[in-house]
């Protein structure tokens, strides 16, 4: 599904910064990864270029079998449109739109029917269990709820990779929990491909797959260890990370 | 000031293309002042240079309005024992013919006794003549004296023979002396020719009169004693004035232009003031962080606020310096223009080729730039001041600065708009009329929020029926917003305001003088000495009068004779006419006055006929005595009738000609007013006068439609600083909306990224841009345009009352507003090109994490 080979990126500067160095890294569809690693180790970096926000300096990637290098602007967008959702730390809602219409976004710029986004929109809703928030403005929800909100319109078009960038970092470890619990749940009822950038270990190995960066390379590609079955059960023990 | 150079330096860096675009506002505001400003100067200071260097050691000048005098007056003032020296004048402004060369200003002066009031300084003698006796210059009447500029430029030696086009047609002048550089030399940019004053009541058809004359008194005699004993000795009918008094009609005369540029300049700035305040509101928002770091290691809230007034003194004075060396660009390319403006609309021509700098002027306009712009930055200073520092370093809290919204502002605009309705009920006292059309500015500008967010809320839903994404994000981005947005879209409304106002004005006024020349301006075919018929230095002798009408197909001939005198102290334009004649062909009826009534009290000489604009602008009313001065005492007639007259700008008075004659003792002509005989065809007619005048004077025939054309083009020339306000206006609310957008894109980054993080493909991003731009133009249009009725109000009050007489029909210019809609669309949309650009080009992954 996700296809990395020798992928480099470098930031040009003042002072030039290796971000990634020579990664390869191959992800099967319906697995979920997380990438862990220390501040400046290049997960970031790494889960923007498979999402095509940003282009690697070499080296291939291939999402869904179709390559990343030479696509236009315009033909990344759409691979993104079709193909990857988005989760972000912070939300990244629209502030001034509902949470029906935040959701219906990818859907209108896809230029679907009204009658048909309104349907889709409902249905994610439904899925994030958002339905009675419907009319609601971000500002008027809770961090976990807006976070519901970012996921449901992450899944629009139900995508076959969903990225998500800390989707607990913002949120209280309830929340948190609550949050991986849909994203869990999503990933074995969808089907889906997730790969998760965190900083939590708990979260980390709570999925199947750990992928380990350190200073821009992979230092290690393993198993979770911690197996969570039920949803709504905290990942972590709170007393621990105090 | 270390402030300044450590927190404010490397923000202006960071946002360079903003900041330019911040003091643009500045830098047009005064560019166009000081331009503006300095050409008027130029132009002025031309003038009285050129008074100033003909006068010479001249003490007291003496003339009668344009209308000249007899020979035998000079008599009278050398006989006054304090006068040491008088000396007659005539001078003439013609135009050379030669290409480049524009006009130039002939000197008609007695030789014998000029040279003590004038230093001719003569470069040495030419081949045949001796210039330094005067008498021989004297008896030879072809004798012309240039200066050396004039003679280089044109390639002219002593004893050159020099065509020129006279009262009795083409006659050859020689050359008998070449005036050296300085003084009387560089009078009238150097294009100055002196002959002998006798020779030049031939050349210009001024029969044994004069035009002025020049005096100095004898050592020890008081000039106040002298001019007043020289007044009452010659009457009410003359001036005695100081030389540089003249100098002062000029002023006068075109005081209504230098009003209308002074509106403009001023304007310019005012706008440029709403763009300056967006950007520092703007600014404060996003250097909250930054305010709040200051604010957490110590810094008050008056350094908070010191800061960011500095930046607008640097701004303010950058700008400002900028604008004046643009200023100084565009002066000299008006300066030429204005002069020859102000020449064909009111018959002063002036030559100024260069442009003279004034100290004041310049650091006057330094100073309004900076005080623009600190008055524009002290909100937003304010703002700053009240950063709440734990707020401000909350990551990803927004501190609402402002609700952008507020019931007081709404109360105070409320109570503004009342106040400027009331002051309508005291208009008659125009302090009060001033007074309310400043109020109902400040009241549009303080519900401009207001009506802004409404108008953007009732945008919203078709926006979003447009663009489901694209438009609804822009609807809520002015919704969300309205302090980056009200300053764009009052600046937008105050410019289409303007536009719609002069627009509505200039067309009322087409329209007024299109009608009076369709309907009274009806001969078939004008004689005139001249081309231009404002200039009135050639004159016809009342005796071709007869020659015209003994020519076949000639029905009818009116003689009419006008010069600017002065009634009440300002030059007043003086027709007369044979009021019987003129009878016959009236069809416009009086604005006042009864028609038969008033032809007949002023054929017989009992009273005077007033333009409209001359009652308005003096305060006339039907009946009320007109103080008139003749060279035989002063004239005291009541006013039959108001008529519509838009022949000078400043009104006239109509009078019989006999009256004139008998009181001014002047038979000459400017004009003859032909009516063809029935059948007769004009250009057969035309050619019969040049056949039978054509080498005895020099005259012009000019047809019914080229003097339609020409007074077309004068009103044209005349709006044509209308379309540089318009242009200026415009301009400005294109760089508000530049401004606006452009902050907009920065604010909006990361909604953008996500944009496009969820799939919106490039256009769908410019479009939102677009479509934001789209809001904030219909937005301002639709508030500028409400504006602009009511201004149009104003102005035609202004204008009837106070500037040009005019009154004329209210009627809204649905023509102009037409065009604005798409036109200003169009340059909002053509606004948010760059900005949108800007928008797609960005780095995706930068533009979500940006906070």
């Amino acid at each position: 599904m996700i296809e990395l080979a020798s992928v480099s990126k470098v930031f040009l500067g003042k002072r030039t910064v290796t971000a990634l160095e020579n990664v390869d890294l191959s992800i099967s569809r319906g697995e979920m990864v997380s990438i862990v690693g220390p501040s400046g180790s290049g997960k970031s970096t790494l889960l923007n270029l498979i999402g095509g926000l940003d282009t690697a300096s070499s080296g291939e990637i291939e999402i869904d079998g179709r390559r990343l290098s030479g696509l236009s602007d315009d033909e990344l967008t759409r691979l993104r449109r079709d193909k990857i959702g988005f989760i972000f730390q912070f939300f990244n809602l629209l502030p001034t739109l509902t949470c029906q219409e935040n959701v219906s976004i990818p859907l209108h710029l896809r230029g679907w029917p009204k009658k048909k986004i309104e349907e889709r929109a409902n249905e994610l809703l439904n899925l994030v269990g958002l339905s009675p928030r419907r009319e609601h403005l971000p500002d008027e929800l809770s961090g976990g709820e807006r976070q519901r909100c970012a996921i449901a319109r992450a899944l629009s078009v139900y995508p076959p990779v969903l990225l998500a960038d800390e989707p607990t970092g913002n949120l209280d470890t309830h929340t948190g929990a609550e949050i991986l619990a849909l994203i869990r749940d999503l990933h074995e009822r969808l089907g889906s491909t997730v790969l998760i950038v965190t900083h939590d270990i708990h979260v980390a190995e709570s999925c199947a797959r750990l992928v380990a960066l350190r200073d821009g390379r992979i230092e290690e590609d393993r198993a979770g260890r911690l197996k969570y079955g039920v949803p709504g059960v905290p990942i972590h023990d709170p007393a621990e990370t105090h | 000031m270390i402030l300044l150079k450590l927190i404010s330096w490397p923000y202006v860096r960071q946002h360079l293309p903003r900041w330019l675009l911040t003091i643009a506002g500045i830098v047009l505001g005064v560019a166009v002042f000081v331009g503006i400003h300095t050409a008027n100067q130029s132009v002025v200071y031309a003038f009285h240079q050129t008074v100033d260097r003909i006068a010479g050691s001249t003490q007291l000048q003496i003339s009668a309005g344009e209308t000249g005098f007899d020979e035998t007056v000079l008599d009278h003032v050398q006989a006054v024992p304090e006068v040491r020296v008088a000396v007659p004048v005539i001078e003439a402004v013609v135009s050379t013919g030669v290409q480049g060369q524009g006009n130039l200003l002939i000197l008609g002066v007695d030789m014998t006794g000029d040279r003590s009031l004038r230093d001719y300084d003569l470069e040495s003698s030419g081949a045949d003549d001796d210039i330094d006796d005067p008498l021989v210059f004297l008896a030879q009447p072809d004798s012309l004296m240039v200066t050396d500029t004039y003679a280089r430029e044109n390639h002219l030696g002593p004893g050159a023979k020099v065509p020129m086009s006279t009262m009795d047609g083409q006659k050859l002048f020689t050359i008998r002396g070449i005036m050296k550089s300085g003084g009387l030399s560089s009078a009238f940019g150097g294009n100055l020719a002196v002959m002998d004053v006798y020779a030049a009541q031939k050349v210009f058809g001024r029969g044994r009169k004069f035009d002025r004359i020049d005096l100095a008194l004898k050592d020890g005699a008081n000039l106040e004693d002298v001019r007043a004993k020289l007044k009452t000795l010659l009457g009410t009918g003359f001036q005695v004035q100081v030389p540089s008094a003249r100098a002062q009609q000029f002023d006068s005369i075109s005081r209504v232009y230098t009003l209308t540029a002074n509106v403009t300049s001023v304007f310019a700035l005012f706008i440029g003031m709403f763009i300056i305040y967006n950007t520092f509101q703007i600014a404060v928002t996003q250097r909250r962080t930054e305010i709040g770091i200051l604010r957490a290691l110590g810094a008050t809230r008056r350094q908070i606020r010191t800061l960011f007034l500095g930046e607008s003194v640097v701004a303010g004075l950058f700008g400002s310096i900028l604008g004046l060396l643009a200023g100084i660009a565009i002066a000299r390319g008006m300066t030429g223009y204005i002069a020859s403006l102000l020449g064909e609309i009111f018959g002063i021509a002036q030559k100024a080729d260069e442009i003279s700098t004034n100290p004041a002027l310049m650091t006057f306009a330094v100073v309004l730039g900076v005080i623009t712009s600190v008055v524009a930055a002290v909100i937003p200073a304010r703002s700053a001041a009240r950063v709440d520092p734990v707020q401000a370093l909350q990551k990803g809290k927004y501190q609402q600065l402002s609700a952008g919204e507020n019931r007081a502002r709404r109360i105070a605009a409320l109570i503004i708009a009342i106040l400027a309705a009331a002051c309508l009920l005291f208009e008659r006292y125009r302090i009060f009329f001033y007074v309310g059309d400043a109020l109902a500015v400040l009241a549009a500008l303080l519900l401009t929020p207001t009506f802004a967010l409404l108008l953007a809320r009732a945008l919203r839903p078709l926006l979003r029926w447009m663009r489901p994404v694209e438009g609804t994000l822009a609807a809520d981005s002015l919704l969300q917003a309205p302090r980056r947005t009200s300053g764009a879209v009052a600046a937008l409304m105050l410019s289409l305001a303007l536009v719609v106002a002069l627009g509505g004005l200039t067309r009322a006024s087409y329209d007024s003088i299109f009608g009076w020349l369709t309907v009274a301006l009806n001969p078939d075919l004008f004689v005139s000495p001249s081309q231009s018929l404002t200039q009135r230095d050639f004159r016809f002798p009342e005796s071709m009068g007869a020659q015209l009408r003994a020519i076949p197909g000639i029905g009818e001939v009116q003689l009419v004779r006008d010069a600017r005198i002065e009634i009440q102290g300002k030059p007043t334009m003086f027709v007369a006419a044979d009021i019987a004649d003129l009878r016959r062909h009236a069809t416009l009826p009086p604005v006042a006055g009864n028609t038969e009534e008033m032809f007949r009290l002023a054929s017989q000489g009992k009273a005077v006929l007033a333009s409209e604009n001359f009652a308005l602008l003096n305060g006339f009313k039907l009946g009320d005595v007109v103080d008139i001065p003749s060279p035989s005492g002063m004239l005291h007639l009541p006013i039959a009738g108001i008529v519509t007259d838009y022949s000078d700008e400043q009104g006239s008075l109509l009078v019989d000609r006999a009256l004139y004659k008998r009181f001014w003792n002047d038979s000459t002509v400017n004009i003859f007013r032909i009516y063809l005989a029935p059948g007769a065809a004009e250009a057969d007619v035309k050619r019969r006068i040049l056949d039978t005048f054509g080498n005895q004077r020099r005259l012009f025939v000019l047809t019914n439609r080229d003097v339609r054309r020409y007074i077309l083009r004068l009103t044209d020339q005349w709006f044509g600083i209308t379309y540089v306000q318009i242009a200026v206006a415009v301009l400005v609310a294109v760089l508000g909306i530049v401004n606006t957008l452009t902050v907009s894109i920065t604010d909006r980054r990361r909604e953008l990224g996500v944009l496009q993080a969820v799939g919106g493909l490039r256009n769908q991003v410019r479009g939102t841009i677009w479509l934001e731009a789209l809001a904030v133009g219909t937005v301002g249009l639709i508030l500028g345009l409400a504006l602009g009725a009511l201004q149009l109000y104003y102005s035609l009050h202004i204008s009837a009352e106070d500037m040009a007489g005019l009154r004329l029909r209210y009627e809204y210019p649905y023509p102009i507003a037409l065009w604005l809609l798409p036109g200003i669309l169009l340059v909002a949309f053509l606004s948010a090109i760059a900005p949108a650009e800007t928008a797609v080009r960005g780095s995706l992954v930068e533009a979500l994490e940006y906070e």
